[in-house]
């Protein structure tokens, strides 16, 4: 009876699991065996190592996996520490508060590309910003902010489009802490730091790092601030992996970086989600 | 010197709504005073000033002489229990007891061994690594409680604590939180709305409506001398009737002419007296009344009895004997110094 029950129960999931696994799975497949030199579209199908070696040696490679698992470490940690305070603030309404965190909430719906397209426009050479310097007298000649080359400008944007998504975890999270847990720790002589790192923050833990492996995911693969607003020297990523295809049509060495970047957002993220819980039990201690 | 103290403290909140005016309170070190009052009658307010969560819109409040109306109440001499217990549900039982002590940077040592003593004293040693939620009402409570008093305050207020545990446990914790204050003799002020809790437990009552003190008094003054009407109605039952003076021994009543002991107070609106006064097979001396029956109950101890009054709400009376050997009215007489004047309206 048992193994007919199991049996019927696969066979409910099988339409909807199924098709997800086999989606997730199957693109997964092509690209590591891509990789190693199958799928190809030109040329025989044979098990190679050469890719692999050829983009590990390869400087470019080192380069853009640490922009990239740098800037997904900023975008990640960074969009937090900004969420908290607000998520905090935000706890309870108040006159203007919805409005507020509605404002708040807006880049969400701001496509990524649209946005870094705007943010040129603020900080381009005729942007408002150097037209704004230039008139109150600081600077006679434009300054050239876009592309800088310590991304600043693609931290800036990723900031801006990740952090109302902290935000959005964070709040409910932090909300549904009871105002009469907080009220005994400020009464045991818990300041508001305190009361941060020792309650708010490990009674919010699992939102916070669900939004920590979110954006890291989504920053790590980051292709189109990179493109538009990020540093001419180096490539993410992602950029890496279309310049291998676009030149030369590199699809083997593409699937290489595309692999890595899977790796990276895997390890990273999970990574940072241990490092944060590592954190908070110490805080309990001592 | 007071241990603390409100001074015309009243508390007008955002919305306009007046929850507390002009409280007046005065605590000694090492007293038990409860603050006894229907729900919504600004009881938590006043505690939460006390703790300093809120600061009074007028008034000041005092500790040890000391002004601390603007001290916050991480900076405060007190700790509060509270009605939910506000656990802190990812600490253990050992570490929701220190985490006060080790905020306030106590020595390890010293740490510890508060720890283990109160663990002791509310015998929860077994349970020191558990988190909250696998502990029972009363043992949330206890840990509440030790949390508060790992800090030695020397002031614990409490925000109705007993009021999720059942009526058993509520008696044995009662007795607890007596004993822990007689063994570290910290002043207490206790919320409650459970008149018989307050009677029980402190050597004062503050009697509470509106946001205004009715009454202050030990607890058999405010049971045996209510001064108004609300206070005689809330704190046990009474009877309360309302009257014309004839002269300073002799007033008129829905009851018939009746003798009183106590001079007529001339802002008195009512006369009061309890069930439990009313004598029996007596039928000299004056002020005997006979009315009839109209409801009865039988109590075990004795029974209840409702007479009806022209012109006034039935009356409550104990009959000390079993329903059966009531008949259809009931005689008895009202001794003169038990019938008090009280003022105020009735609810
Ligand atoms: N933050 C607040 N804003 C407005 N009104 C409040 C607030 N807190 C309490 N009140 C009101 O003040 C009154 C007294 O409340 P509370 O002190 O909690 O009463 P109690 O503890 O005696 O039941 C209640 O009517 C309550 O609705
Ligand atoms: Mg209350």
């Amino acid at each position: 009876m048992r193994w007919r029950r199991t049996l019927l129960i696969l066979a409910l999931l099988t339409p909807g699991l199924g098709v997800i696994l086999l989606m997730i799975g199957s693109v997964f497949y092509v690209a590591v065996m891509q990789s190693f030199g199958y799928y190809n579209l030109v040329g025989e199908d044979s098990f190679s190592l050469e890719h692999w070696e050829k983009v590990l040696g390869s400087k470019q490679f080192s380069r853009s996996l640490s922009y990239s698992a740098y800037i997904a470490v900023v975008a990640a940690i960074g969009s937090v520490i900004l969420a908290y305070p607000i998520a905090i603030w935000l706890r309870r309404p108040f006159r203007g508060s919805l409005a507020i965190s509605a404002v708040l909430k807006a880049p969400l719906f701001v496509p990524g590309l649209v946005a870094s397209f705007l943010f040129l426009n603020v900080i381009a050479f005729h942007g408002v910003v150097n037209q704004f310097l230039m008139w109150i007298g600081i600077t006679d000649e434009p300054i050239r902010m876009q592309n800088d080359r310590g991304a600043w400008g693609v931290v800036f944007l990723q900031l801006w489009k990740n952090m109302p998504f902290a935000l959005l975890l964070l709040t409910g999270a932090v909300q549904s802490i009871s105002d009469e847990v907080l009220d005994a720790a400020r009464d045991l002589g818990a300041g508001s730091f305190a009361r941060f790192r020792k309650v708010i923050a490990p009674l919010t833990v699992q939102a916070m790092q669900a939004a920590l492996i979110i954006i890291f995911i989504g920053a790590a693969g980051d292709f189109a601030f990179q493109v538009t607003a990020g540093p001419t020297n180096v490539q993410s990523m992602a950029q890496y992996m279309v310049f291998l295809k676009d030149s030369f049509g590199r699809w083997n060495q593409a699937a290489v970086v595309g692999v890595s970047l899977m790796i990276l957002a895997l390890f990273g993220s999970l990574i940072l989600a241990f490092i944060s819980s590592v954190v908070l039990k110490s805080g309990n201690k001592w | 010197m007071t241990a603390l103290r409100s001074i015309d403290v009243s508390k007008v909140f955002e919305d306009g709504f007046t929850a507390l005016a002009d409280i007046n309170l005065s605590v000694d070190p090492g007293e038990f005073v409860t603050l006894l009052g229907p729900s919504g009658c600004g009881k938590t307010t006043l505690l939460k000033i006390f703790a300093g969560f809120y600061a009074p819109t007028t008034g000041r409040v005092e500790q040890n002489g000391a002004d601390v109306t603007s001290a916050p109440p991480e900076k405060r001499d007190t700790a509060m229990c509270f009605q939910s217990y506000a656990l802190f549900p990812h600490l253990t039982v050992a570490e929701n007891i220190e985490f006060g002590p080790k905020q306030n940077r106590v020595d390890r040592d010293e740490r510890l061994d508060r720890l283990n003593e109160l663990l002791r004293q509310v015998d929860l040693e077994r349970h020191r690594e558990k988190l909250p939620n696998k502990l029972s009402g009363g043992q949330q409570q206890r840990v509440a409680l030790a949390r508060a008093l790992a800090m030695r305050p020397s002031v614990v207020l409490f925000d109705e604590p007993l009021s999720n545990l059942d009526a058993k446990l509520r008696e044995q914790v009662r007795r607890e939180i007596r004993g822990l204050q007689r063994k570290f003799g910290f002043t207490a002020i206790y919320v409650t709305h459970d008149q018989s809790e307050a009677l029980a437990m402190s050597d004062r009552v503050v009697v509470m409506s509106g946001g205004k003190v009715e009454q202050i008094g030990a607890p058999e003054e405010v049971y045996q001398r209510p001064e108004t009407a609300f206070v005689a109605d809330f704190i046990g039952s009474a009877n309360l009737l309302p009257f014309d003076r004839v002269d300073d021994h002799v007033v008129e009543t829905p009851l018939g002419r009746l003798t009183v002991s106590n001079r007529p107070d001339p802002n008195a609106r009512f006369i009061c007296w309890r069930p439990e006064d009313a004598e029996f097979g007596v039928s000299e001396g004056g002020n005997i009344v006979t009315s009839d029956i109209s409801e009865r109950a039988y109590q075990g101890a004795y029974t209840d009895l409702h007479i009806s009054v022209a012109g006034a709400p039935d009356q409550r009376l104990h009959w000390p004997g079993g329903a059966s050997c009531v008949g259809q009215s009931a005689t008895f007489r009202l001794p003169p110094e038990r019938i008090r004047f009280v003022r105020g309206e009735i609810a």
